[in-house]
């Protein structure tokens, strides 16, 4: 024993003299629900990783808190009529943490770096369509793209194409990962097992930017300890907060609930290639006999809205359907009867194993034995489900009747809410279209959306494909899950915007 | 005995090789498609087979296998698919947490439980036994994370005494150690106790009684060093299992430790991880297993290792 009570001894030491108490600088204190993966945002494909990567790096366009596209490095662009050819003009006089001024060349390194295949990053596909970047002057920059792309900013605006030193990708090379250095408001300071620690930017190029000195990022897995932080003010923000600890927190006088849409939407997609779902009349009795009033109260305590199209309201281009899949039982029937189903029928659902997703499995089998729809739930773990639904390399070879699932479109737009799930020529393995759904009128609009960057003509085609999609209701449309969290109230100016991520640039204490 | 020694020492490696071939066959046999897992909910296929390639997970089974060993033998487990950090590093950041922890909590934990257990042998039937073994029962049959949440609400929100959870000084160690130790406690007590039982009915503790030895001696040295064998088996074993990393304390504690990682891991199919964590997890129980043998000579002369 007396091998191990050395270093023991030591490490309570050290780890006494550094917590010391801190009274002047302002530290804000993040509880996050999992690890961080990487700090490389070309190769992050969670979520959290994206808001830890946020607060260091940038990309030329970024989201507001709304989920309005807002240029970050970029200051205009032009776009030829195509969609094939776009020139940017870059903000000036910006520089990396690590001194290296941002310029075109800058920008060039790291987006071929992104499109290259080569490389292997997670989020190549963002600039797959790129063929070459043409350095025009220092503050000038034109993506030539293979095939026209009419969502080209909003692929630069997601977490994955923000912009890294070049000087650091040179250095660091492989470890880029556990080394970023970007132009953001907060620069890197550690990152250990599960905490990382940003300090202020004191060169940050937006005036009177960033507030806050440093700022700890802390993976706490479990609920119950995340919101107990919270209340001794271990840490200013938690999230998420699962809605049975909302009470917690609005009990609390110092503490304040952060309730708003997602851009999460919740369906079950029905395989309609199989019988009975190949009936657009099965498909929409099984939308009228669900109550999805009660799906938000029992699946999400209430904290959930309406999913009223394809894609959530928070999305670019969406559009609210005005004939509502209404909770009618009688009329569920009756379109199940003219299906010629008049007892109902037994089917098999596929979801993920998590609480959450069961208890949303359940609620949706409850509700359609109300028509004598039998369900068998079986939940998967995330491996299997990645084999037995995703995988699958022919439509022929899919066993999946009904897939409970969620989606959320990280670009913010209604190209990557639809033609990933939606799209006929998006089945698994290709892409996630696990209804099968294959229309050619949704399929033209996919297309047209996407090969033009006019916003007028992109808002038709994509009113076009969602109003067909509700009519054939290829999915159960369930809801859209809000985004819960709990902060101090002397934590100004942070955000949890709808895509899930954080933005602290603005963020005080007072 | 130190030929004994090197004897089972060169025997690690035979079973730490067939070991390796059972943790990269069942790795393998795992549901699911790492490279699908690894690329992200919203990938596309050909960002799914630039992560297989990039993995090497196109290649023939044998050929991984045979990769994995020649860099196994050098201490080399390769990079996480999850973090690309060599796994080497991933592990080592998180031994050690682990290490700390499982220490802290098996000292109290042997200690009390020994000091439970003998109490309530040599005051079999009275208040002390019933008290003892209460106390013992109820550390089994608390579930620890509900305990770990208790002791949060109580001495971190309620009373303000120590942070909630996380990692860095002596006052984080208190709740998971305690946790982590209470149900290790409970065990030692009920065994010290009957092993001790056993043993106060042995010929040579009546002889020494009955020659009039004083009652302190008997327990404490006629007695107890004879009950150590057991005890000695049950510290080691429960040492290695807390090796392991305590997913639940861990978790509840957010404590940086090798559990937390394990399941992290499992999750994403991070076969690298997993390989290296489970072998890291034999090898400690070998190692653990020789110690106890060790052991065994020094608290009981009369065994001998030739």
């Amino acid at each position: 024993m007396k091998r191990f009570a050395l270093p023991l001894l030591a490490g309570l030491l050290a780890g006494t003299a550094l917590a010391g108490p801190a009274f002047a600088a302002k530290d804000l204190v993040v509880g996050l629900p999992d690890n961080i993966t990487t700090l490389d945002p070309a190769d992050i494909n969670d979520t959290l990783s994206q808001s830890a990567s946020r607060t260091m790096m940038q990309g030329l366009f970024g989201f507001d808190k709304d989920m309005k596209l807002i240029p970050l490095l970029a200051e205009s662009f032009t776009v030829n009529d195509a969609a094939t050819e776009y020139t940017y003009r870059l903000r000036k006089n910006v520089t990396f943490h690590d001194g290296t001024p941002f310029n075109a060349q800058a920008v060039k390194t790291n987006f071929d770096r992104l499109a290259n295949p080569a490389n292997r990053l997670k989020r190549q596909s963002l600039l797959a369509m790129l063929a070459e970047t043409v350095v025009v002057d220092d503050t000038t920059i034109t993506l030539k793209l293979s095939q026209p792309f009419g969502a080209l900013n909003n692929n630069l605006a997601h977490p994955g194409a923000m912009i890294h030193s070049p000087k650091a990708l040179e250095t660091f090379g492989k470890e880029i990962g556990r080394h970023p250095v970007g132009t953001g408001p907060y620069k890197f300071v550690s990152w250990e097992a599960d905490t990382l620690k940003v300090e202020k930017n004191d060169k940050y190029w937006k005036p009177g930017l960033p507030k806050i000195d440093h700022v700890t990022l802390k993976s706490v897995p479990e609920n119950g300890s995340r919101i107990a932080m919270l209340q001794t003010n271990e840490a200013q923000f938690i999230y998420p907060l699962p809605p049975e600890m909302v009470k917690m927190v609005e009990a609390n006088q110092a503490l304040e609930l952060i309730d708003s849409p997602s851009i999460i939407a919740r369906y079950v997609a029905m395989n309609t290639m199989k019988k009975p779902f190949n009936d657009p009349r099965v498909r929409q009795a099984l939308n009228y006999a669900i109550d999805k009033n009660a799906y938000a109260k029992v699946v999400y305590r209430g904290y959930a809205g309406p999913l009223d199209s394809a894609i959530p309201s928070k999305l670019g281009f969406h559009v609210t359907q005005p004939n509502q899949y209404t909770y009618d039982l009688a009329k569920a029937k009756a379109l199940l009867a003219e299906a010629g189903y008049p007892n109902g029928f037994e089917a098999e659902m596929f979801g993920r194993n998590s609480t959450n997703f069961i208890r949303g499995m359940q609620f949706v089998q409850q509700q359609l034995s109300q028509i004598g729809v039998k369900l068998t739930v079986t939940p998967l773990e995330s491996g299997v489900e990645t084999a037995r639904v995703w995988g699958v390399e022919k439509p022929e070879d899919a066993t999946v009747q009904m897939q409970y699932g969620g989606w959320s479109a990280s670009t913010g737009d209604a190209d990557w809410g639809l033609r990933p799930l939606l799209w006929g020529k998006g089945f698994p393995p290709k892409f996630f279209n696990v209804a099968y759904y294959k229309n050619d009128t949704v399929d033209a609009a996919i297309e047209t959306g996407i090969a033009t960057a006019d916003t007028a003509k992109r808002a038709e085609a994509y009113r076009v494909a969602q109003e067909q999609i509700w009519k054939d209701a290829p999915w159960i449309f369930l809801g859209v899950e809000n985004l819960l969290a709990g902060k101090s109230k002397k934590l100004t100016g942070f955000y949890y915007v709808a895509d899930g991520g954080l933005q602290m640039e603005e963020a005080d204490l007072q | 005995m130190l030929k004994y020694l090197v004897g089972r020492l060169a025997g690690i490696l035979p079973v730490l090789l067939v070991i390796s071939v059972f943790v990269f066959g069942f790795v393998h046999l795992l549901p699911g498609d790492p490279a699908r897992l690894v690329a992200g909910p919203d990938a596309t296929q050909q960002d799914v087979e630039l992560v297989r390639q990039d993995l090497g997970l196109d290649q023939p089974l044998w050929v991984q296998y045979g990769r994995f060993l020649g860099n196994a033998v050098q201490g080399e487990f390769g990079r996480s698919m999850k973090s690309k950090r060599p796994v080497s590093q991933e592990i080592g950041e998180r031994f050690m947490p682990t290490l700390y922890l499982t220490v802290v909590a098996m000292v109290w934990a042997t200690l009390a439980g020994l000091l439970i257990g003998v109490a309530s042998a040599t005051k079999r039937g009275r208040w002390q036994d019933h008290v003892g073994m209460v106390v013992a029962v109820s550390g089994i049959a608390f579930p620890s994370f509900w305990l770990g949440l208790l002791m949060i609400d109580l001495f971190s929100v309620k009373l303000g005494w120590l942070p909630t959870s996380g990692y860095g000084t002596w006052q984080h160690y208190v709740m998971p150690s305690l946790t982590l130790g209470l149900g290790v406690a409970a065990v030692m007590a009920r065994f010290t106790r009957s092993a001790f039982i056993e043993i106060a009915r042995e010929d040579y503790v009546r002889t020494a009684r009955a020659k009039g030895v004083p009652a302190r001696l008997v327990v404490w040295k006629h007695t107890l060093r004879n009950a150590l064998i057991p005890i000695i088996t049950m510290v080691g074993l429960q040492f290695g299992f807390l090796l392991g990393g305590s997913i639940v304390v861990e978790t509840v504690f957010s404590w940086p430790g090798l559990g937390r990682l394990l399941v992290d891991s499992v999750n994403y199919r991070d076969y690298t991880v997993i390989q290296a964590e489970i072998l890291l997890f034999s090898l400690e129980f070998i190692i653990i297993n020789l110690l106890v043998d060790v052991l065994y000579a020094l608290a009981n002369p009369e065994i001998r290792y030739s």
